[in-house]
């Protein structure tokens, strides 16, 4: 994706329940956002993943440094998060980059 | 000899012998066919993963994919082209060497199209954190790949450092 990501309102939780969408619905009443996790895998630099942290979401080298060794050593960590149109973009900025990265929503 | 030396204006020389020229030439026909081919390739599976953890999630994938996974691959293939154009820049000044200078466009042409290489290899390869790659064994069928996996590990890595020479320490956002 090449195009920053928009913040929408979240829709309240009347409008949810009126979409009749269990998941919209979910993530509305708890007011919890998705979470974008980095996976970590063999190949993929230690460099390279502060570099591509530093470069997508503007952090600090410390900041990135310290979401990578947290990759390395837990096998993974949130490096971001926001709601779902969010967490989807963000994922795919990493797999642009060759990072493995997945989005939950905590229940 | 300086593999990558930066000019002062942003950009990057590249210092590389004929055989590695030829090596980093023939990476972008072999990653278009893994961009192009629609099959269930265990490589494809790590260059174009799932977004959604949770397996039940299959209609947020299937929407999610169909809505990136285009401009994933284009941008993919663009990155090749940039590389390749790179490539036929380079010119040499001495015998067995040529430099190629490169944008801040090509940098990040290299650090993608080097990583997807690694990628692909890396995963045919099956390579761990444990992997060795001194002392390959001539004989074993895995040496040949297991080198360039690490040639270009180690060219990444190199691009990798001379970047971030420039990029600051302090956040945008944290």
């Amino acid at each position: 994706m090449t195009s920053a990501p928009v913040e929408t309102a979240p829709p309240d939780v009347e409008e949810a329940e009126a979409l009749g969408d269990p998941e919209l619905e979910e993530s509305v009443g708890t007011d919890k956002p998705w979470l974008v996790i980095v996976w970590n895998d063999p190949v993929n630099l230690m460099s390279y993943v502060v570099l591509v942290l530093q470069q997508l979401f503007g952090y600090s080298r410390e900041k990135a440094t310290r979401l990578m060794l947290q990759v390395h050593h837990d096998g993974k960590a949130v490096v971001s998060d926001g709601n779902r149109e969010k967490a989807e973009a963000d994922v795919a900025r990493l797999h642009a980059r060759g990072l493995w990265a997945t989005m939950e929503h905590p229940s | 000899m300086e593999r990558f030396e930066r000019l002062g204006d942003g950009r990057i020389r590249v210092t590389l012998h004929e055989a590695e020229l030829e090596l980093l030439r023939s990476i972008p026909s072999e990653l278009r066919v893994l961009y192009d081919d629609e099959g269930a390739d265990p490589v494809r599976g790590r260059l174009f993963p799932r977004a959604y953890l949770d397996p039940t999630a299959e209609d947020a994938e299937r929407e999610w994919r169909e809505l990136v996974h285009p401009e994933l691959v284009r941008e993919r293939l663009a990155a090749l082209e940039v590389l390749t154009d790179s490539l036929a820049r380079a010119s040499g000044a001495k015998r067995d060497t040529v430099t190629a200078d490169l944008d801040a466009d090509d940098t990040a042409a290299w650090l993608g199209v080097l990583n997807d290489a690694r990628l692909a290899l890396g995963t045919r390869l099956d390579v761990t954190e444990a992997t060795e790659y001194d002392d390959l064994d001539p004989d074993d069928p895995a040496t040949p790949g297991l080198a360039a996996y690490a040639w270009l590990t180690y060219l990444q890595g190199e691009l990798i450092e001379t970047v971030m020479l420039d990029l600051p320490d302090e956040g945008a956002a944290d």
